[in-house]
C-alpha cells in the first residue's frame, strides 16, 4: 500500500498544473516584472529606466488616492459581507423547504456575470431612466429623483448595495456548510443547558465555523482589492476621479494611457500589497487558534 | 396544562411566521432585479428609454431582442463561439485541477504547501495586468485570434479556484474508500478514475460551472485576444449592441442583453443545482 | 447518472475544441475592416455597396468605441492587424507618429477627389509631409434646437442664438415655460461629448485649447472663460435639468426626445434619428455660436481609414479607399442613407436637397475645425480626464479660474511627456 502511495506520484498528478501555471502565469509574471522597469508603451518604444517607475509611483497623488479608496471599499464591504452572509446562513440552514429555496434564490445573482450584474445596477440607479429612483419618489421616500454617480458617498453605497445582491449568496452557503457539519448534540447540550438562541450563535456556531469564516474574510477582502468591473460600468472612476480602485487605475495607465510599463509597475505593487495583507491575515488567525 | 403549553405554541408560530416573512422578503428583494430587467427587455425600444421609466411595459415587444439577435454575424455566431471558448475552458479546468487536487489531497511530498500556494497564488493578481504579455505571446506562437488561445486565458483565471475547490473535495472521501480500491488490486490512476471520481462529481460540477460562468461573461480577454467579428463572443457583442453615438446607451438593449448573458447561466445553475450546492458544502469548507 | 456528466463534460470539451478549430479559419478571399460600433450604420452600408460590385469582399469587425484605441494599439504591437482599419480621427497623431499606418502618399496625392475631401480630415491624415490615412465617415457637430418650444416662449424659430449670450437668454426663455422644460442640455460627465458640441463655443472665439507639445499654449485665449461661464449661469439658472451632471452620454440622444429641451448641442447623426423616431418633434439646426456672431464654428470629426502596418492586403484596402472617395461610394454609400460624405464638393447633392438641414449640417464643416494633437484620449475622452474635470470643476461646482488653471497644468504635463 505504502507504494501506491509514492510521493513522487503526487507530485506528478500536481505537473500538469505546475506545467501549466509556470508557462501561462509565470512567465508573463515575469515579463511584467520586466516592463515594470522600461518606459514601454502600447504606442512603441520603451528602455531600460531600472525603478523609475516604483518611485514615481511613490510619488503619483492619483495612485495613493486609488489605493486608498480601494483599502476604504475593502475594510468596509468585507465585514458587511460576512456579518450578512453570516446571518442569512443562520436563517436558512435547516434542510426543510423554504429555507433550502430561499438558500437557492439568494445564491442565484453569484452565477450571473460581474458584467452583467454590474449593468443591471447602473440601470436601475440611472437618474434618468432608474427604476431605483422611481420606487424611492413613489414611496415618497424622496422628492426628487437622485443623481446616485455625482457624488462619492451614493455612488459608494449603490456599488455596496449592488455587489452585496451579487456576492452576499457565496458566502452564506459556505457558512451554511460550516453550520450544518457542527452536528446537532453540541446544539442539543446547549439548549438543555438553557443556552437562548443568540447565546447559541455566540459560543458554538461563530467559534466552530472559525476556519470558514477566516477563508471566506480572506477570499471576500482579496476579491475587493481587486475589484474593478463594478466601478468601471457604473460610475467611470467619478465625480472627479475619486472612485478609481487600484486595479481601474492600472487599466488606465496600461489600456488608455498606453503606458505599459508605468502599468505593470502598479500592478506589481498591488499583488504585492495583497500578498502582504493575506500572510499577514493568515498568520494572525494561526497564532490566534493556537493561544 | 394548556395553560403551559399555549403561550410557548403561540411562540413558535410566531416564530415560524416571521421566519416565513423573512425568507418570503429576502427572496423577493433578490429576484426583484432580474424581474425587472426581463420586463425592460419586453419594453418596445422607445419604451425602454422612457425618462421616467414604467415598471411594466405597456405594450409587450420582442424588438429588443430582434436587434441582439440580427446584430453583424448574428447572435447565433456569438453564442456558438462563447460555447466554444467554454467548453474548451471548461475541459482544461477540469484536466488540470482533477488530478492536482487528488495529488494535493492524498499524496505527502516535499514542498506540499507551498506548491499549492504556488498555484493559487494568481488569485492575488489582477488578471487585466497579465492580458498583455499573454497576448504578445499568443501573437508569436499563433494562439492569437482563436479560441483555444482565449479558452487558455480563461483557465488561467479559474485555475486556482478550480484546485482549491477539487482539492477538498478529495479531502472530504474517507481514506477506506480509496485503500479498500487498493486492496482490490487498483492502481493509483484506475482508483483515480474508477472509484475517486465518482465521489468527487460535485466537485467536479462546481468547477464545471463556475469555469463556465467566467468563461461565457469574461469581456476584457476576448476583445483583445479576438480579431474577427465571426470570432467574437457574445459579452462583445452585447456591448456593441447597445452603445450608440457618444455614448448614448440603447436600454432596451442593454436589458436584451443582460438577460441573454443571465439566462443560460441560471438555467445551467438550477440543472445542476444539486450538484455544486452540496459540491461547495461538502468540498469548500476546510 | 455519474458517469454520464463525466462523459458529457468530455464531450463538452472535444466539442468546443473542433468548434474552435473550424470558427478561427476564416475565407480567403475576405478582407477584414475593424469599425467603431457607433460608426457601424454607416460603414455597413458601404461595406455592402463595395461588395455588390466588387470580387474580393470586405467584412466589417465591429470593435466596442472607448475600446478601439487600445485594440488598435494592441494588435499593431503584436502584429496582428486587420486589412483596414477605420476609427476617430482624433487618435490620427498618435498613431501615425508611432508608425502603425502605411505610408498612402503615393497613392492619394494622385487622387483628384482626396484634394476635395474636407480640410480637417486632410490635416488629421499627414503626418510629417507623409500622408496616411483620410476621411472616411464623418460627422459634424451643430446646435440641435426646438422649434415648437421656440415658437410657445416667443422665440423666433428660424433664428437661433448665434451668440453666447443670445444662447443664455433664449435658454432662460424656454425655462420660463415651465418647472420641467429646460433651456438647455449637455451630457455633464462625458468628455469626448462636450469636445465635440461645447469646445466649438471656445475656439470659434478664438481661443486655442489643447496643446500640440510641451511648449504648445492650452486653454488659450478669448472663449475658454466666456463659455464656463455661460454654462455655469445657464446651470446656477436651473435652465439645464440636474439629471445633466451625471449622464456619461448614455442619455446623450434620448432626453432631447422627450421634448423638454430646448437646445442641445449634439451632431448630424441626430437628424436621421429625430425625424425617424420622434416625428413630432420639430426641430432645427444652427451653427454653435461663440462671443461674437461670427464666432460660429463646429468640430469636424468622425472617422478616418487607414492601413495599418502589417496588412495582410493592402493592395485590396488601397483599392478599398481609393473607391470610397469616388462619386458613386459618396454618394450612394454615405448620402443616400442620410451620412455625410467627406468630400465638400459634394455637400449640396440630390439627395439632401430634400432635406434643407443636411444642408447647414454639410456647411458647418465648412467653418470647424479638429485638434490636433497627441495624447487625445489622456486629454479628454478618458475617465476623469482634465477637460472633463476643467467642465465638472467650473460648471457645477462653480469655481470658473481655478478649473481652467488646474485643467492647463494638467494638459501641459500629458502633452509635454
Amino acid at each position: 500500500m505504502s507504494l501506491t502511495h509514492r510521493p513522487s506520484t503526487g507530485f506528478a498528478y500536481l505537473l500538469p498544473a505546475i506545467a501549466f501555471t509556470a508557462v501561462f502565469v509565470l512567465y508573463p509574471l515575469l515579463q511584467l516584472v520586466y516592463f515594470s522597469m522600461t518606459d514601454k508603451s502600447l504606442m512603441g518604444g520603451g528602455g531600460y529606466i531600472g525603478i523609475a517607475n516604483y518611485v514615481r509611483a511613490f510619488n503619483d497623488k492619483a495612485f495613493w488616492q486609488a489605493l486608498r479608496f480601494t483599502l476604504l471599499y475593502t475594510a468596509f464591504l468585507t465585514p458587511l459581507l460576512m456579518g450578512l452572509g453570516f446571518l442569512l446562513a443562520l436563517l436558512t440552514m435547516r434542510n426543510s423547504p423554504l429555507p433550502k429555496l430561499t438558500r437557492g434564490i439568494i445564491f442565484l445573482p453569484v452565477v450571473i456575470g460581474l458584467g452583467s450584474s454590474s449593468l443591471l445596477w447602473f440601470w436601475l440607479f440611472d437618474q434618468q431612466v432608474g427604476l431605483v429612483n422611481r420606487l424611492l419618489v413613489d414611496l415618497h421616500i424622496i422628492a426628487q429623483p437622485l443623481a446616485w454617480f455625482t457624488a462619492v458617498g451614493t455612488g459608494f453605497m449603490a456599488i455596496c448595495f449592488s455587489i452585496t445582491w451579487k456576492v452576499v449568496g457565496f458566502a452564506m452557503i459556505l457558512f451554511v456548510a460550516a453550520l450544518q457539519s457542527i452536528g446537532q448534540e453540541m446544539e442539543e447540550a446547549a439548549i438543555i443547558d438553557g443556552a437562548s438562541y443568540w447565546q447559541r450563535v455566540w459560543r458554538i456556531f461563530i467559534p466552530l465555523s472559525r476556519r470558514t469564516l477566516l477563508m471566506a474574510t480572506l477570499i471576500s477582502a482579496i476579491g475587493s482589492m481587486l475589484a474593478f468591473d463594478q466601478f468601471y460600468i457604473m460610475t467611470g472612476g467619478g465625480p472627479r476621479g475619486q472612485t478609481f480602485t487600484t486595479v481601474y487605475f492600472v487599466y488606465q495607465n496600461s489600456f488608455v494611457f498606453f503606458k505599459l510599463g508605468y502599468g505593470a509597475a502598479l500592478s506589481i505593487i498591488l499583488a504585492a500589497i495583497i500578498l502582504a495583507g493575506s500572510t499577514l491575515q493568515v498568520w494572525l488567525s494561526r497564532r490566534s487558534a493556537g493561544s | 396544562m394548556s395553560v403551559a403549553v399555549q403561550p410557548s405554541q403561540k411562540r413558535t408560530s410566531f416564530k415560524r411566521l416571521a421566519f416565513n416573512v423573512a425568507c418570503i422578503l429576502i427572496c423577493t428583494v433578490m429576484l426583484a432585479p432580474l424581474l425587472m430587467s426581463l420586463s425592460a427587455s419586453l419594453k418596445s425600444p422607445s419604451e425602454a428609454n422612457l425618462v421616467p421609466p414604467t415598471y411594466l411595459p405597456s405594450v409587450y415587444s420582442l424588438a429588443n431582442y430582434a436587434k441582439v439577435f440580427n446584430y453583424q454575424v448574428g447572435l447565433v455566431t456569438y453564442v456558438w463561439n462563447s460555447l466554444a471558448a467554454a467548453g474548451l475552458s471548461i475541459a482544461m479546468c477540469l484536466m488540470l485541477s482533477v488530478p492536482a487536487g487528488y495529488g494535493l489531497a492524498r499524496y505527502n511530498f516535499r514542498f506540499k504547501e507551498a506548491w499549492f500556494l504556488f498555484l493559487v497564488a494568481t488569485m492575488m493578481l489582477p488578471f487585466q495586468a497579465l492580458l498583455i504579455p499573454l497576448y504578445l505571446m499568443f501573437a508569436k506562437i499563433g494562439l492569437a485570434n482563436s479560441h483555444i488561445g482565449l479558452a487558455l486565458v480563461h483557465t488561467v483565471i479559474q485555475l486556482p479556484f478550480s484546485i482549491y475547490i477539487m482539492r477538498n473535495s478529495f479531502e472530504g472521501v474517507p481514506k477506506e474508500i480509496e485503500d479498500a480500491s487498493y486492496v482490490d488490486g487498483c492502481r493509483s490512476f484506475t482508483s483515480l478514475r474508477r472509484v475517486m471520481l465518482p465521489l468527487v462529481m460535485p466537485g467536479v460540477v462546481t468547477v464545471a460551472l463556475f469555469a463556465f460562468i467566467n468563461s461565457w461573461n469574461e469581456f476584457l480577454a476576448a476583445l483583445i485576444f479576438l480579431n474577427n467579428e465571426k470570432a467574437f463572443t457574445v459579452p462583445i457583442l452585447l456591448v456593441s449592441v447597445r452603445t450608440g453615438i457618444q455614448g448614448a446607451v440603447d436600454w432596451g438593449a442593454l436589458q436584451a442583453g443582460v438577460m441573454l448573458s443571465v439566462v443560460p447561466c441560471i438555467a445551467i445553475y438550477l440543472l445542476l443545482q444539486r450538484y455544486y450546492v452540496s459540491g461547495l458544502l461538502s468540498g469548500a469548507v476546510k | 447518472m455519474k458517469s454520464f456528466t463525466v462523459s458529457n463534460l468530455m464531450k463538452c470539451g472535444l466539442a468546443g475544441a473542433a468548434l474552435a478549430l473550424f470558427s478561427a479559419s476564416a475565407k480567403a478571399d475576405d478582407i477584414n475592416i475593424w469599425a467603431r460600433s457607433s460608426a457601424a450604420n454607416a460603414v455597413n452600408h458601404m461595406a455592402d455597396l463595395w461588395n455588390t460590385t466588387h470580387k474580393d469582399k470586405i467584412a466589417v469587425t465591429v470593435i466596442p468605441d472607448n475600446q478601439m484605441v487600445t485594440k488598435l494599439a494592441t494588435s499593431v504591437t503584436a502584429g496582428d492587424v486587420p486589412d483596414l482599419i477605420s476609427f476617430d480621427l482624433i487618435y490620427m497623431p498618435d498613431f501615425m507618429k508611432a508608425g502603425y499606418l502605411i505610408d498612402l502618399t503615393k497613392e492619394l496625392s494622385a487622387d483628384p477627389n482626396q484634394a476635395k475631401v474636407a480640410k480637417a480630415f486632410r490635416e488629421l491624415g499627414t503626418f510629417e509631409g507623409k500622408i496616411y490615412g483620410t476621411g472616411f465617415t464623418p460627422d459634424v457637430s451643430i446646435l440641435l434646437y426646438n422649434k415648437g418650444l421656440f415658437k410657445k416662449a416667443g422665440l423666433d424659430p428660424e433664428k437661433p442664438p448665434t451668440t453666447l449670450a443670445e444662447l443664455k437668454d433664449d435658454a432662460a426663455k424656454i425655462h420660463a415655460l415651465g418647472p420641467d422644460i429646460y433651456g438647455y442640455y449637455f451630457s455633464g460627465n462625458c468628455g469626448g461629448c462636450n469636445i465635440f458640441t461645447v469646445a466649438p463655443m471656445m475656439w470659434g472665439s478664438g481661443a486655442h485649447l489643447l496643446p500640440a507639445n510641451g511648449q504648445d499654449k492650452a486653454l488659450d485665449g478669448p472663449g475658454v472663460k466666456e463659455v464656463l461661464q455661460t454654462f455655469q449661469d445657464m446651470w446656477k439658472g436651473g435652465m439645464v435639468p440636474a439629471s445633466a451632471q451625471a449622464d456619461t452620454g448614455a442619455n446623450f440622444q434620448a432626453t432631447f426626445e422627450t421634448g423638454k429641451i430646448g437646445m442641445q448641442g449634439s451632431g448630424g447623426f441626430a437628424i436621421a434619428a429625430l425625424k425617424d423616431k420622434h416625428p413630432e418633434i420639430d426641430f432645427g439646426i444652427a451653427y454653435l455660436p461663440g462671443i461674437k456672431a461670427e464666432n460660429a464654428s463646429s468640430f469636424v470629426g468622425g472617422d478616418v481609414i487607414a492601413v495599418p502596418k502589417g496588412s495582410k492586403h493592402a493592395d485590396i484596402a488601397k483599392a478599398f479607399i481609393a473607391w470610397e472617395l469616388t462619386d458613386d461610394a459618396q454618394l450612394n454609400g454615405l448620402a443616400k442613407n442620410n451620412i455625410l460624405p467627406s468630400r465638400t464638393d459634394l455637400a449640396d447633392n440630390q439627395f439632401f436637397k430634400a432635406e434643407p438641414r443636411y444642408v447647414t449640417t454639410a456647411k458647418a464643416v465648412g467653418i470647424g475645425q479638429t485638434p490636433w494633437v497627441f495624447h487625445f484620449n489622456d486629454m479628454v475622452n478618458s475617465d476623469s480626464s482634465p477637460w472633463l474635470q476643467m467642465l465638472q470643476t467650473a460648471i457645477f461646482d462653480g469655481k470658473v479660474d481655478d478649473a481652467i488653471a488646474a485643467a492647463r497644468e494638467s494638459l501641459k504635463s500629458i502633452a509635454s511627456n
